[in-house]
């Protein structure tokens, strides 16, 4: 079959919050250029999950985590939790969408722009080329290239969460975190979504959280259960 | 942003919580040191006790305790049923614009300098007082705690206000299902509700009332006595050091309005624990 | 017998609502029915004409300009103190600190917000005397003083607003720009004091009222009744709260007396004023600081 190097590496992980238990001793490995759709019961932490990858729980009080994680980058394995890896760093190569969009309020130029603002050092032309670049990826281009200095909180839910793609994908994240994206859009928009998804796999890693088995048998690569604590891999698919 | 600067303005930040907060404490200790000279020979108490006559060598501040209790509860007595009253008008008894408009206007209340409340004090309700009871000069713990109430309502009102919104609209949606009326909700399980936010809200007016210094020291008589009766002069410990603050720095007399300084202080601290301890209560009860 | 309950309720709140309103409206109908003879240039300028008072070349001597001067240069000197370090102060509560330093330092600044502004002004008084006999005969009570002692008066005010402003956000708005590889400290400079702008606004045009009408606190640091439009930051000011208190304890005739409407009439103006710009700038401040391209 395919021989792919993984990815992501985690090991012996335990993760609770407020006190309760997400997950247990668990390991699970990750293959490159795949989409691995994480399923599982509900309320078994699956979106917290997501959260380990990028350190973000780190933001929310009264969490604790034990093991390791391990990612891929510049071709070796790094300790992402070492401590003389940046998080910030970490944050620009695993990029995140989450269930809700949430574009800032600010324009729709402004968002897509912000993770290279914040980033520092890229020249404004640079910046308006890749703005463009991203936006006509998830197929936003057309519909707002005349406005883009309106609010971004005016666009519908569907644009709202390809928006938050564009965001999350003008930094060229090698790793993309997608929390149930299209479980607040329409049919519609959420086919637009997996579209995307199919044709990102080739430069990314996919990392998707879904309730929609449908979903997940349409686009996903392999499949993961979460469930009492455990990672488990599901039948892979061809 | 390199990463020297930012970790250079976050200690920034830090330095601004705990340098205000040391200020707090400096204060405290420069009424202390300054006061000093008064506490020496063991005459502590006898200031809570004694009258004030400096020519004796009386510093007591026991008349200025007495008059500040008096104006600040009597102005109590007479603006929380007030306060009430307007907060259930906003809340309750009036609907739609003409509560929103209400609301503004209490709260446009609240930026009316206090100095204005002295001053209409002095040339209007002074006169009137005092040829209502035909006795007195108008200048006395009455007049005084009029125009308090004026000034701490507002504060209260709204406070109030906020208390009866923090109750969860599925508490009373019962009782309408019922047929009851928005005033049988409000007696029944708003009210009983939000009684922790009341008393704070209370809490911090007395504060307010206890802290003020310009209605006191321009309409309430400022004579060194406690009052005996409502249509007395009296002087709170606030005007106090307001007046006392002209004698000569280097006299006990000077000393004593520290001594007043510290007093106020330790008020100060005692009702916000006391409104600290209330908080919990209220975070319980919602629970 | 419940129903009668109810009508009473009824009926009290509404005459609670009338006798305050009332109340108010008299105060502020008397001072304009007194003062509103004294309005004018004359009030402000005395005799000296307006041009030359505004570009300074010439005393003011029967006007409340020094007064209304003076009042100015207090309040934007307590605020460029109080602003910076209460907003740093609040962001810190909010950002950085764990519960127990929360909690303590919460209550210090608890108790500071509670403080008669009386002890506020004696605190002014004994930090000139201490700085006074440590380092410079030359510090004595002024307009330096008098401003550092009215920012120590409103800076719990806007650490508080700042702190709950901030505070109120909810976590997905926090989350956001840390997806994207923001630091902390951009995070809170970038999105979420932006979006706490209205809250910060409102509490900083509050404090500037709360400056503005402030008598207390300067009648102990430095006020006096007449000195002109103060020359240094440690000269002596007039204030026109404190010209207020003086006229009613010393006035000497009714021409007087009517100044004294007067400027109560100007200084209760200013401070309505300022209520309603806290209204109507919090919107515009936050377009300004999120949409520009």
């Amino acid at each position: 079959m395919m021989d792919k190097t993984v990815k992501i590496r985690t090991e012996n992980l335990c993760f609770a919050y407020n006190g309760r238990t997400i997950l247990r001793n668990s390991s699970m490995d990750f293959a490159e250029g795949e989409i691995t759709a994480i399923v599982g019961p509900s309320g078994s932490g699956k979106s917290t999950f997501l959260l380990i990858l990028n350190r973000l729980w780190e933001a929310i009080p009264r969490c604790a985590l034990q093991g390791a994680v391990e990612m891929h980058f510049n071709g070796r394995y790094q300790d992402i939790y070492g401590r003389n890896y940046p998080v910030t760093l970490l944050r620009r190569q695993v990029g995140m969408v989450f269930q809700v969009p949430n574009p800032l309020p600010m324009s729709i130029y402004k968002n897509v722009a912000f993770p290279l603002q914040l980033k520092g050092g890229v020249a404004k032309e640079n910046v308006r080329s890749r703005v463009e670049e991203c936006l006509r990826k998830v197929r936003l281009w057309d519909e707002v290239h005349d406005r883009l200095h309106a609010s971004a909180l005016d666009l519908s839910g569907g644009q709202q969460q390809r928006l938050c793609m564009a965001r999350a994908l003008i930094l060229r994240p090698e790793v993309l975190l997608l929390d149930e994206p299209t479980s607040a859009l329409d049919h519609a928009a959420a086919k637009g979504i997996e579209q995307l998804l199919l044709e990102l796999k080739q430069s990314c890693t996919i990392l998707l959280v879904s309730h929609y088995l449908d979903q997940v048998s349409r686009i996903a690569d392999s499949v993961v259960e979460l469930n009492n604590g455990r990672l488990v891999r599901k039948v892979e698919y061809d | 942003m390199s990463r020297t600067t930012e970790k250079g303005v976050e200690i920034l930040f830090f330095c601004s919580a705990f340098f205000s907060a040391f200020l707090t404490l400096a204060l405290f200790g420069f009424m202390l040191t300054l006061g000093l000279p008064l506490f020496a020979e063991g005459r502590f108490f006898s200031i809570l006790i004694q009258p004030w006559a400096p020519h004796l060598g009386h510093f007591g501040i026991h008349p200025m305790i007495a008059g500040t209790l008096a104006i600040s509860l009597l102005s109590m007595v007479f603006a929380f049923p007030l306060s009430l009253g307007c907060a259930i008008l906003i809340s309750v008894t009036s609907k739609g614009w003409t509560s929103r408009l209400l609301r503004k206007a209490v709260e446009m209340m609240t930026g009316i300098p206090t100095v204005i409340y002295g001053f209409v004090g002095i040339f209007l309700l002074v006169p009137l007082v005092r040829e209502f009871f035909a006795a007195g000069s108008g200048m006395c713990v009455l007049t005084a705690s009029l125009m308090l109430t004026l000034l701490v309502s507002p504060t209260m009102i709204l406070f109030f206000c906020d208390s009866f919104e923090r109750v969860p609209v599925s508490y009373g949606t019962a009782v309408l299902a019922v047929g009851g009326t928005e005033m049988q909700r409000f007696l029944h399980v708003t009210l009983p509700h939000s009684w922790p936010g009341i008393l704070i809200g209370f809490t911090l007016a007395i504060g307010r009332a206890l802290g003020d210094t310009l209605i006191a020291l321009m309409i309430a008589g400022n004579a060194v006595q406690a009052p005996g009766s409502i249509l007395d002069s009296a002087r709170t410990l606030t005007a106090h050091i307001a007046l006392v603050f002209a004698a000569d720095f280097e006299s006990l007399e000077f000393k004593a309005i520290f001594a007043c300084g510290m007093f106020l202080y330790l008020l100060t601290t005692l009702l916000v624990m006391a409104v600290r301890l209330l908080g919990c209560k209220r975070k319980r009860w919602a629970r | 017998m419940r129903r009668v309950l109810e009508q009473v309720v009824v009926h009290f709140s509404r005459l609670c609502g009338i006798i305050l309103l009332g109340a108010v409206l008299t105060v502020i109908g008397y001072l304009f029915v007194h003062g509103w003879s004294s309005l004018g240039l004359s009030l402000i300028f005395g005799a000296t004409p307006p041009l030359d008072a505004l570009l300074m070349k010439r005393n003011v001597f029967n006007g409340l300009f020094p007064a209304m001067i003076g009042t100015l240069s207090l309040v934007v000197l307590a605020v460029c103190w109080a602003v910076p370090a209460g907003m740093a102060a609040g962001i810190y509560l909010a950002e950085y600190a764990g519960p127990k330093i929360k909690a303590v330092l919460n209550l210090f600044f608890d108790i500071m917000a509670g403080l008669p502004s009386i002890v506020v002004g004696l605190f002014g008084f004994a930090a000139a005397v201490f700085l006074n006999r440590k380092f410079s005969g030359a510090i004595h009570p002024c307009l330096l003083i008098s401003s550092l002692a009215l920012a120590f008066l409103v800076l719990p005010y806007i650490t508080r607003t700042t702190q709950m402003a901030l505070e109120g956000l909810p976590l997905s708005a926090r989350m956001t720009a840390l997806s994207l590889g923001a630091t902390r400290l951009q995070n809170i400079v970038r999105v979420l004091v932006p979006q706490s702008l209205t809250g910060i606004v409102s509490g900083i045009i509050l404090a500037i009222g709360r400056c503005a009408e402030d008598t207390a606190v300067i009648m102990l640091t430095g006020v006096v009744a007449s000195t002109g439009v103060p020359r240094s930051l440690l000269s002596h000011y007039e204030a026109l709260p404190f010209y207020i208190y003086y006229i009613s304890a010393q006035y000497t005739d009714s021409e007087e007396l009517a100044t004294g409407y007067g400027a109560a009439i100007i200084l209760l103006c200013i401070c309505l004023v300022l209520f309603l710009l806290a209204f109507a700038i919090r919107k515009r401040i936050s377009y300004y600081a999120l949409y520009r391209a």
